[in-house]
């Protein structure tokens, strides 16, 4: 297909999932069957789509497509664009195929609901789907902020809609305060820029913050990675991310962590490497900070957790920290391994949290201690739980030794030891959170189970797609760095190729590959030393599980939502004053 | 004094965060969120004022104005005050939801006040 009919079918993958969601209550009067067909194919068909466009896009080609045709003229753009470049394709490509798992799952374990209401939230995890995939394709900055919110409008309803455990309304609540005072944060910043500059295509922004970048501009910059870092979950924004995945079922707690975080986390990478200019912002050393504090106190507060998906939520925070991190190092090998955690990340993660999910289904527990001898009853179930585990620990040959590889490399390479050595605490912790979780299941059992139902079909063929994601892509790792990840993380930093392409109706962006040896001899001997060093601290985390430390450590995470807001505040004003208040330092 | 507008948002939206911040009732909470989200509107049009400008309107002008010289940027931003509304539907909706929690909350825990919904910490 030529350039100009790919690029006029790209609102396709987000015109796909919206009509699923108009159609899936609909579809759901007919039979349970047609829903399931309707709300499957919907993101499989915009999967679809975007493979149509990949082998165009990841030889380093942005697609561009002007919505309702209004061109650019003089370099200035009035309506949405879409701009298609390989780091936005693989998240969006990411988003719907691992949407279209996730639906197949809920729509099997939630199988017992009534009919309004499975088909209810079919359309609502469509409608989140769709936001998700419509910010990784869109090229204009109100239009992200839309999406945002219709992300946001989603996941408040998600969070509250399966009243199975009545903290679900405790948790839409913070929720709502959070996220809404994130959008408050991007419509203003988003509104800074266009008053100073005319102009809300990314491209455009970009030229006119090449020519010029005053206070305001990093006021607003400082006000976006505030309210993106919300949606991530980096601390210290993080206080609704526990408590939403904690009261949502398996599957919306999947999406939330692994689809939904990383519209925050790419947007993020999106604004600071394609949008402002690398000269006159001082950015990097910020994500650094929050990204390290993300990595190590969402690890910390995962190992201290008793109940499974909230450590694994905990833990999410700790990835996004991971990544933050990866962008920070800014350079080709740490953007390199950012992207392919990412991708990583919301493969394992949605594994886990379906596997959470799948635990609850079969046994009404949630607690570890209530957990014990789940290997024995269960083996498929545990393997598939310890396969995310591994991957996340950087056990290879799965996908995370690789990802994690690439950002330790970045890190080495860039002479900071400070955040090299936290970054492998933050690791160790990590390995302690999942391994106490692994041993708790091969613990001989000690009481009944409060449920004791089997699997359903639906809900092992999307486990076993997941876990063998996790796997194929950790053992191609050359293939997939070289076609995939390494376009998109070479399109990322190019921001005037970008710019420029978005402008032109299409154009190219910058090409190449990036260095890896599989058999890392640093990586390799830390790894034995992670896994040695991890086992004393399982046993120091439950040994000293009631202790006065430990309590008071967790009840930093007040559950009150005023605190929350406060430690939103808290982190506003440093991401501010470090954007805007830095450069008139120096 | 279109300054005044800056403070005036400024203020609000202070007064806003202040209340989420302070106050453990949910739906004085509720209305704090609403004081913050009016600001930001506030705050878009004042961006949006041009002195001596007019509405955005093109077709048949007022006196003394021609379409070109209004189309040569002698009216209000078109696009902020866009914003806004784009902003004010959403607004709604939000508010919707978030009543409708507070709702369903007041129905559970028989209370509205935050500290005593908070069985999620640590």
């Amino acid at each position: 297909m030529s350039h100009q009919s790919l690029s006029s079918l790209l609102p396709l993958p987000v015109v796909f999932p919206l009509a699923g969601a108009a159609l899936a209550p609909l579809a759901v009067r007919l039979s349970r069957h047609a829903l399931t067909i309707v709300s499957v194919l919907a993101p499989l068909a915009s999967a679809a789509v975007l493979v149509a466009a990949a082998p165009t896009v990841y030889r380093g080609r942005v697609l561009t497509e002007y919505l309702g045709n209004w061109k650019p003229v003089n370099g200035q753009v009035l309506g949405v664009t879409f701009g298609v470049d390989a780091w936005g394709l693989t998240f969006a490509l990411v988003t719907a195929s691992i949407g279209a798992i996730l639906l197949m799952f809920m729509l099997s374990s939630h199988a017992q609901l009534g009919r309004r209401e499975l088909g209810a939230s079919a359309c609502l995890f469509l409608l989140l789907d769709a936001a998700v995939i419509g910010g990784a394709l869109t090229a204009d900055l109100f239009n992200i902020f839309v999406w945002f919110e219709v992300a946001a409008l989603a996941s408040y309803a998600l969070t509250a809609f399966f009243l199975e455990r009545p903290p679900a309304l405790e948790a839409a609540f913070k929720l709502l305060v959070l996220t809404n005072v994130a959008s408050f944060l991007i419509f203003i910043a988003t509104a800074l820029l266009y008053s100073e500059h005319g102009a809300l295509n990314l491209g455009q922004l970009h030229n006119a913050l090449v020519a010029h970048t005053g206070t305001a501009d990093l006021i607003a910059l400082g006000l976006l990675i505030a309210g993106f870092a919300t949606k991530a979950g980096l601390v210290p924004f993080h206080g609704w991310l526990p408590d939403a995945h904690t009261a949502a079922p398996g599957p919306v707690s999947a999406l939330f962590s692994g689809l939904m975080v990383n519209f925050g986390i790419a947007t993020i990478g999106r604004l600071v490497f394609t949008v402002y200019p690398r000269t006159g912002t001082h950015v990097l050393g910020l994500l650094m900070v929050l990204g390290l504090v993300s990595a190590l106190g969402g690890a910390i507060f995962a190992l201290l957790q008793d109940d499974l998906k909230r450590l694994l939520a905990y833990d999410t925070i700790s990835q996004m920290g991971v990544l933050a991190v990866g962008l920070a190092t800014a350079s080709r090998t740490g953007l390199a391994g950012t992207t392919y955690h990412l991708v990583n990340h919301a493969l394992f993660k949605s594994l886990m949290f379906l596997c959470a999910g799948a635990i609850v289904h079969a046994t009404g527990a949630t607690n570890l201690s209530d957990l014990h001898g789940l290997a024995r009853r269960m083996p498929w179930l545990v393997g598939a739980f310890t396969v995310g585990a591994a991957a996340i620990a950087g056990i290879p040959p799965l996908n995370g030794y690789v990802s994690l590889g690439l950002i330790h490399d970045a890190l080495h390479q860039s002479g900071q030891p400070v955040p090299y050595v936290l970054m492998l605490l933050a690791q160790i912790v990590t390995v302690a959170a999942l391994g106490k979780v692994v041993l708790a299941f091969l613990r001989p059992q000690r009481n009944p189970y409060a449920r004791d139902e089997r699997l359903r079909s639906g809900m092992l063929a999307a486990l076993l797609l997941l876990a063998g994601s996790c796997l194929t892509i950790g053992i191609f790792p050359e293939w997939v760095l070289d076609n995939l990840v390494a376009p998109a993380s070479m399109a990322l930093p190019d921001a005037s190729g970008y710019a420029h392409a978005v402008l032109s109706g299409g154009g190219r962006v910058a090409a190449g590959s990036v260095p890896y040896r599989y058999v890392n001899l640093r990586e390799l001997i830390l790894l034995p030393i992670t896994l040695a060093l991890a086992g004393p601290l399982i046993w120091v985390a439950r040994r000293y599980r009631d202790s006065d430390v430990v309590t008071r450590i967790r009840s930093v995470q007040t559950g009150s939502v005023n605190d929350y807001a406060g430690y939103l505040v808290i982190g506003l004003l440093v991401t501010v004053a470090s954007t805007a208040l830095t450069p008139l330092l120096r | 004094m279109i300054v005044v507008n800056y403070l005036a948002a400024v203020a609000l939206f202070c007064l806003g965060l202040y209340t989420v911040l302070t106050r453990r009732n949910l739906l004085k909470i509720v209305m704090g969120m609403s004081l913050m989200e009016a600001s930001t509107y506030l705050f878009l049009l004042s961006l949006a004022y041009r002195k001596g400008s007019t509405a955005p309107v093109l077709v048949s002008p007022p006196d003394g104005q021609s379409p070109a010289r209004l189309a040569n940027g002698n009216v209000a931003d078109p696009v902020l005050q866009n914003f806004c509304l784009t902003a004010i539907v959403i607004g709604v909706a939000v508010t919707g939801v978030f009543l409708a929690v507070v709702v369903r909350i007041a129905q559970h825990y028989r209370t509205l006040d935050a500290d005593r919904v908070r069985d999620m910490r640590g």
